[in-house]
């Protein structure tokens, strides 16, 4: 199975690709740390703390999820503040990966219905 | 406009806008362009694939299978989405059919009264030596705060959710 999708935004907006997407929230500790980025935006080292991995693994996650749009991180300071990037997740993009999941178990559904008409 | 900072704030979600979304799949089948065309051209079979599961229950199914003939699948959503009992209007207009080698329908889905989307979708059947290929293009012009205010009650927990069921599958 291939499937390839690209969103445009409104003009001006950055192109987000939806498998880079993907892919930065197939790893369950970018879930979480995204997960609390979407209650309120945090430095580096408070995000790292209820996580039990390194400081250095925390920012290489972090560098994923700003290549795939989702994060936004900012040194202000001394500190890094991380937040959530809306313009890479907004809930259009949310609608048109669902959209394309939703054709894609149509054609799941059509594969089987074809092979229960070829075992008649 | 700034939207990296609009989460938590409703307000700019209100706005109307529309976002252009492309998406395609390849799929293969072990069978004849004909038969896979059929179950297009057959509303008996079409029913089956197309409007069947997705955690909702079909309330109307038509289909007048011309170019410029009309379908109309009517869903309520189930209990486990984020709009139980809300219907879902699946709206298309054939544009051009070239039997077992094309066909090409404008849709627009709809949540309650509201229309959240209008596409043009193409759908190629390409023969191969092993059977067919299906290649399905989808370009869609998505409209302003199609999830309702629900969804984003819900917010980026229901929405992570869906993303690993997503990425769960096969």
């Amino acid at each position: 199975m291939r499937a390839r999708a690209e969103v445009r935004g409104p003009v001006g907006r950055q192109k987000v690709n939806i498998d880079r997407v993907f892919h930065a929230l197939g790893d369950p500790t970018r879930r979480a740390i995204v997960e609390r980025l979407s209650e309120r935006p945090l430095s580096v080292s408070l995000l790292a703390k209820p996580l039990a991995i390194t400081l250095a693994a925390v920012v290489q996650h972090l560098q994923i999820l700003e290549l795939s749009g989702l994060v936004h991180t900012e040194k202000i300071g001394r500190v890094r503040t991380c937040q959530i990037e809306a313009a890479g997740f907004s809930v259009a993009e949310k609608w048109i990966s669902e959209r394309r999941a939703i054709w894609e178990r149509r054609f799941d559904r059509l594969g089987d219905l074809l092979a229960e008409e070829d075992e008649k | 406009m700034d939207l990296t900072n609009n989460i938590g704030r409703n307000e700019t979600m209100e706005e109307r806008s529309v976002t252009h979304g492309t998406f395609v799949i390849e799929r293969s089948y072990p069978t004849t362009p004909e038969r896979v065309f059929a179950a297009f051209a057959d509303p008996g079979k079409k029913r089956r694939w197309f409007a069947g599961g997705e955690g909702s229950e079909m309330e109307e199914f038509e289909m007048d299978f011309r170019v410029g003939g009309s379908e109309r699948t009517m869903r309520r959503m189930g209990p486990q989405t984020p709009f139980p009992g809300v219907a879902l209007t699946n709206a298309s207009y054939y544009q051009d059919i070239v039997p077992n080698q094309r066909v090409v329908f404008a849709y627009t889905m709809s949540l309650g009264e509201r229309r959240i989307s209008a596409s043009l979708a193409t759908i190629e059947f390409v023969r191969t030596e092993k059977g067919t290929n299906l290649i399905f293009t989808d370009q869609g012009a998505y409209f302003e705060a199609g999830d309702g205010p629900k969804m984003r009650e819900g917010g980026w927990g229901k929405l992570l959710e869906g993303l690993a069921k997503e990425l769960a599958r096969p």
